[in-house]
């Protein structure tokens, strides 16, 4: 479960910690999107080159190495199975910027999920004009996404308790070993989500039509600037890549 | 027979859970783990089936060394129950899910369930075989998961606060099976914070506080030790107090007293010699 890491909120204070959440957004989205515009490996190692500081200025280079080791053998498997299925004449060499788009896609998004607390993403939501239950459930869905991975190791502990054995068996019986863990953490969910729903109702959840907020989000000038440099950004990628054109050094692959 | 020597253990190393625990448990003993929350009592247990392993010190099960023993090989001598029953249901009937435990134990199928109508009716579950374990109460979901474990009568029974959510009537019923099993040689072992349950049942007792022992011996000696009692966050047992107040009259009533037997004969003697 530690790759789920980076996309949780990490308590800290750092430069990136500190931006507007909608700032920090927009900056996500266009990683983001710088990230899909390409597909070969020189750009993306570029890309992903430039994600790192950003990480760095988070202070989450540790969890992310961290994440990404135990999304591995994901992505080996990812990088094996596109190189095998692939038709195009250099089957590796697509696998690997596959491969790399994913890792950038990933930590564009979890420059957002580690640095913003989950209230501060519904208030966020709720001044981008979201309504109140929707940016409410939003959050809350991330503030659980711990909760409902540590539900899931004790359930693992308790079953093995009683004899399974999780990491034994064939294919099949491993898939069959599934069923005694996922049907508890479904059940466990349910169950948690009714009896939330009934205390959020005793605590007068949705008594009155117009909510105030004790804390607004302040676009400051240090989010401003940071918006405009990611659109001036992307704008030059943009324009670079299909106006200008890619020079045949970026087009560069490994051959085969 | 299980032997802890010097057991350390902290989760992700920032928490520090267990700091040097050194504890043997002989075959056919029962023993109480009590201690404030987050004393480190539930990292202890998890210990005794390999499903955490010491970061430093050794385990030792029946004599043998358990850093190469697999937790489905342990499960097989110690049965372990935790706090949260709805962690472990999972089948559509009270009667598969104590056979499940007991098939992946090896047992056959008519073994199985003949030790299941044994233990639902020992725990007062009669009728509720072919319910569903989801559409019981929070107490009876409770003991299906005690069932669950206690029908494969493992050489060791280790339970996680068995007596939350059930009423004096149950929890007489679950002591009694304990004992029961207890006299037939099964060690037992349980975490909880219910001091006269302990007191009633369990010769031995263990309190911990912040990851160490700070008492392992006689019931009545460590339960009416006040430091001990304090660093645990225990008050006083209720017949303990009855003793105190008693002293105050009488010099010879001793402040060890902690079980209802004991009060009862010492007001008998008081009373005869008044």
């Amino acid at each position: 479960m530690s790759f789920l890491e980076i996309f949780q909120y990490t308590r800290q204070d750092s430069i990136i910690h500190r931006l507007d959440p909608r700032s920090k957004l927009f900056l996500t989205l266009v990683c983001a999107i710088i990230s899909l515009l390409f597909l070969d490996i020189i750009p993306l190692l570029i890309i992903f080159a430039s994600l790192l500081p950003l990480l760095a200025a988070a202070k989450s280079l540790r969890r992310w190495a961290k994440s990404m080791k135990g999304l591995l053998v994901l992505l080996v498997f990812i990088m094996v199975f596109n190189t095998l299925l692939s038709t195009g004449p250099y089957p590796f060499s697509y696998s690997v910027s596959l491969t790399l788009r994913l890792v950038a896609l990933m930590t564009s998004f979890s420059l957002f999920f580690l640095t913003v607390h989950p209230d501060e993403l519904s208030q966020a939501l709720i001044q981008m004009r979201v309504r109140f239950e929707f940016a409410f459930a939003m959050s809350m869905a991330m503030r659980y996404v711990p909760t409902l991975g540590h539900e899931a190791y004790a359930i693992m502990d308790a079953q093995r308790s009683r004899g399974v054995e999780l990491d034994k068996g064939n294919f099949v019986q491993r898939v069959r070993n599934i069923i005694p863990i996922i049907v508890p953490l479904i059940i466990v969910s349910i169950r948690r989500a009714l009896s939330i729903a009934e205390s959020m109702e005793s605590r007068g959840f949705g008594a009155s039509e117009n909510r105030t907020y004790m804390e607004r989000l302040q676009f400051r000038r240090r989010d401003w600037s940071l918006v405009i440099v990611s659109l001036g950004v992307l704008v030059t990628v943009l324009y670079l890549r299909f106006i200008v054109g890619l020079p045949d050094l970026f087009l560069w692959n490994i051959g085969f | 027979m299980i032997i802890l020597e010097d057991v350390e253990y902290s989760y992700d190393g920032i928490y520090t859970a267990l700091r040097g625990v050194t504890l043997q448990v002989d075959r056919g003993e029962s023993v109480a783990i009590m201690g404030t929350n987050g004393a480190g009592k539930t990292t202890l247990i998890k210990h005794f089936n390999g499903l955490l392993r010491p970061q430093a010190g050794n385990v030792f099960l029946e004599g043998k060394d358990t850093s190469q023993m697999s937790v489905a090989e342990m499960a097989k001598i110690v049965g372990l129950v935790f706090q949260n029953p709805d962690h472990q249901l999972f089948l559509e009937s009270c009667k598969k899910e104590i056979a499940f435990g007991l098939k992946n134990l090896g047992f056959t199928q008519e073994e199985a369930e003949e030790r299941c109508d044994q233990t639902l009716s020992r725990l007062g579950l009669e009728g509720f075989a072919e319910r569903s374990p989801f559409a019981l109460s929070g107490g009876e979901r409770k003991r299906v998961a005690l069932a669950s474990v206690l029908a494969t009568e493992p050489d060791v029974l280790a339970l996680d606060e068995p007596t939350i959510g059930q009423d004096a009537r149950q929890k007489e019923s679950l002591a009694r099976m304990l004992m029961e099993m207890n006299k037939k040689g099964r060690t037992v072992i349980v975490v909880t914070h219910d001091i006269e349950f302990v007191i009633e049942h369990f010769p031995r007792t263990i309190a911990m506080s912040d990851g160490q022992i700070v008492a392992d011996g006689d019931t009545s000696s460590v339960l009416t030790h006040e430091e001990v009692l304090e660093r645990c966050s225990l008050t006083l047992p209720q017949m303990t107090q009855a003793a105190k107040a008693l002293r105050h009259r009488f010099d010879n009533v001793s402040d060890r007293l902690a079980s209802l037997s004991d009060i009862e004969s010492i007001a008998t003697t008081l009373l005869e010699g008044a």
